[in-house]
């Protein structure tokens, strides 16, 4: 893990659609674990997290869409172009046989390079994958290719219409998936965990929080209820740490630190 | 309470003398709660001031090969924010835990409104974070470099603190440390704070040819501090009778003890949590009990300034 700041340049960017892209770096680490994360710095601009969308001989890939004003200037760097890295920060995802895997939004992210892993160790693992649009749904190919896959779509233009929770109700309780992961909006995560618990199935879960250092110090991502601080603990935490957090479904810190209740 | 490790400060007597310094994990009530679970004897809080405030941008805390380079920028939640989480910490802490209240103001007036806001939560000590390095483009240079600024502020926060006592958080970038200490001392401050991020400095990286911190400068802490900040402890306490929270890169057991033995009452732990994380605090406990059994000292009070003597 390298905490300090180095800059790397971009070797190679792929379009998903005009708001989504994956930019491609040199590995600057080894221990790049799924659900663990970079700091990326966009020099004069600003510095976010960004968990890693894959790693693969040697080419770590990272997958932005344009929300905000930092990942709208993401979408103006070109190959070439020096994009500061720390990490990689966090905790990740563990391996577990027979898992499902719910992401939701950009939530897919990190289960993408999750399924790489898995399929490495050759565990048998179904994915359920839901957004707004077929648009918001990236690695939809990668995905198919290498595990029974079913998509949910809010408009019905990829797979279902409806929501991924209506979907993953039915698929936990086949008796041969007996692990949950889960990445993606928060309202989604609680029903996740909600349904998990329900059928009594162990998670793994990555959250997402405003962050400032990265490091484990400056206290911004610490999640009520626990102490647990989402950089260093985090961002996946299991259901044993997940129950322990009082603040699911609230509204997040914001820089100041405080509720973000607009 | 542990027997050999418990200290008394302004009248209180605390588990440790280990004190989370300000500016780390210091945000909410569950966060403080784990350190002091961790073993520190008190927490200080995030410095807050009247108002919310972001903050710079990012990157805004930065290591390097000595230490920390940090320009947070003051965010904070604002005091009624911070107020409630103090109240929080409280009810789950109970009495016997340590919690310093740190506040900033823009202007000195502010300083004394925002201490009264603060002592609503009963907090065991107002630190008064005259120092802070990362602001001067917007507050101008801080008032803890000048004289004038640093009497006048430690009056009003006085008397705005009733019967709270006060801390003045020094830096060491004032003309002379001792008569700043001793000025503190004249106007009613009850203890010295010492010391805050020191510079501050800068780092480029050489590939984008740019200073890396959004705000370029930032308070320079951690490992590279830790010699400054012992002999302005030193300084301060051969020259006050105020009681001293050493802080400034501090990591192991053995500096904290260099710290007391400069005669720190407490000692402050901030970027040391980046090297040792939060159980820091239970290893420099653990290593500080086992050094006074083997030197058969009772308490940390025998060994207290006696690098002065």
């Amino acid at each position: 893990m390298s905490d300090q700041m180095k800059t790397y340049p971009v070797l190679n960017i792929k379009s998903h659609s005009p708001v989504m892209k994956s930019f491609y770096f040199s590995q600057p680490e080894s221990d790049i674990q799924p659900g663990r994360f970079f700091n990326v710095w966009l020099p004069g601009v600003d510095e976010k997290p960004f968990s890693v969308s894959d790693v693969f001989q040697g080419i770590m890939e990272i997958t932005v869409k344009a929300v905000g004003p930092f990942s709208r200037k993401m979408m103006d760097v070109r190959r070439g172009d020096l994009v500061g890295l720390r990490g990689p920060f966090g905790k990740g995802f563990s391996h577990h046989q027979h898992a499902l895997l719910v992401g939701g939004g950009m939530g897919i992210v990190p289960l993408r390079y999750l399924t790489r892993l898995l399929r490495q160790q050759g565990f048998y693992f179904e994915v359920l994958l839901g957004g707004r649009c077929s648009q918001d749904i990236p690695f939809q190919t990668d995905f198919s290719e290498w595990a029974p896959t079913t998509f949910v779509t809010d408009d019905g233009s990829l797979g279902y219409k409806g929501a991924v929770t209506d979907y993953m109700q039915d698929k936990i309780r086949e008796s041969h998936l007996s692990f949950v992961y889960s990445s993606g909006p928060e309202a989604m995560l609680v029903k996740v965990m909600d349904l998990a618990a329900q059928v009594g199935l162990d998670y793994e879960i990555s959250f997402e929080r405003y962050m400032k250092c990265g490091i484990g110090i400056c206290g911004q991502c610490v999640v009520d209820g626990s102490g647990i601080r989402l950089c260093k603990e985090g961002p996946v935490l299991t259901r044993q740490e997940a129950e322990k957090v009082s603040e699911w479904g609230m509204p997040h810190r914001d820089a100041t630190g405080r509720r973000n209740t607009r | 309470m542990d027997e050999l490790l418990k200290t008394s400060f302004l009248g209180k007597t605390y588990p440790s003398p280990l004190v989370l310094a300000s500016g780390v994990l210091g945000l909410t009530a569950d966060s403080m709660k784990r350190v002091l679970d961790a073993g520190a004897g008190a927490v200080t809080t995030k410095s807050f001031g009247l108002e919310p405030r972001k903050g710079h941008p990012c990157p805004a805390i930065l290591p390097f090969d000595g230490g920390l380079l940090n320009a947070v920028g003051l965010s904070n939640p604002g005091v009624d924010e911070m107020v409630k989480e103090i109240r929080k910490l409280r009810e789950q802490a109970g009495l016997s835990s340590g919690i310093f209240a740190s506040v900033f103001g823009r202007t000195h007036e502010e300083f004394g409104e925002v201490t009264r806001r603060a002592v609503e939560s009963k907090p065991d000590l107002i630190e008064v974070n005259v120092s802070c390095p990362n602001v001067s483009s917007e507050f101008g240079t801080p008032f803890g470099s000048h004289e004038r600024d640093v009497e006048h502020i430690t009056r009003i926060v006085k008397k705005a603190a009733g019967n709270i006592p006060i801390s003045i958080k020094l830096t060491i970038h004032c003309p002379s440390l001792i008569r700043m200490a001793k000025i503190c001392e004249e106007n009613g401050a009850d203890a010295i704070t010492a010391i805050n991020t020191v510079g501050p400095g800068m780092l480029i990286d050489t590939g984008v040819m740019k200073p890396i911190l959004a705000h370029k400068v930032g308070g320079v802490s951690g490992p590279a501090i830790f010699p400054l900040a012992l002999k302005a402890v030193y300084e301060i306490c051969g020259n006050t009778r105020l009681p001293v929270i050493g802080t400034g890169g501090v990591r192991t057991a053995d500096e904290a003890l260099q710290m007391i033995m400069a005669g720190a009452r407490m000692v402050g732990i901030g970027s040391g949590v980046y090297y040792g994380d939060i159980e820091l605090f239970t290893h420099i406990n653990r290593e500080l009990r086992s050094w006074m059994i083997e030197k058969n000292i009772k308490n940390l009070k025998e060994v207290r300034g006696i690098a002065y003597e």
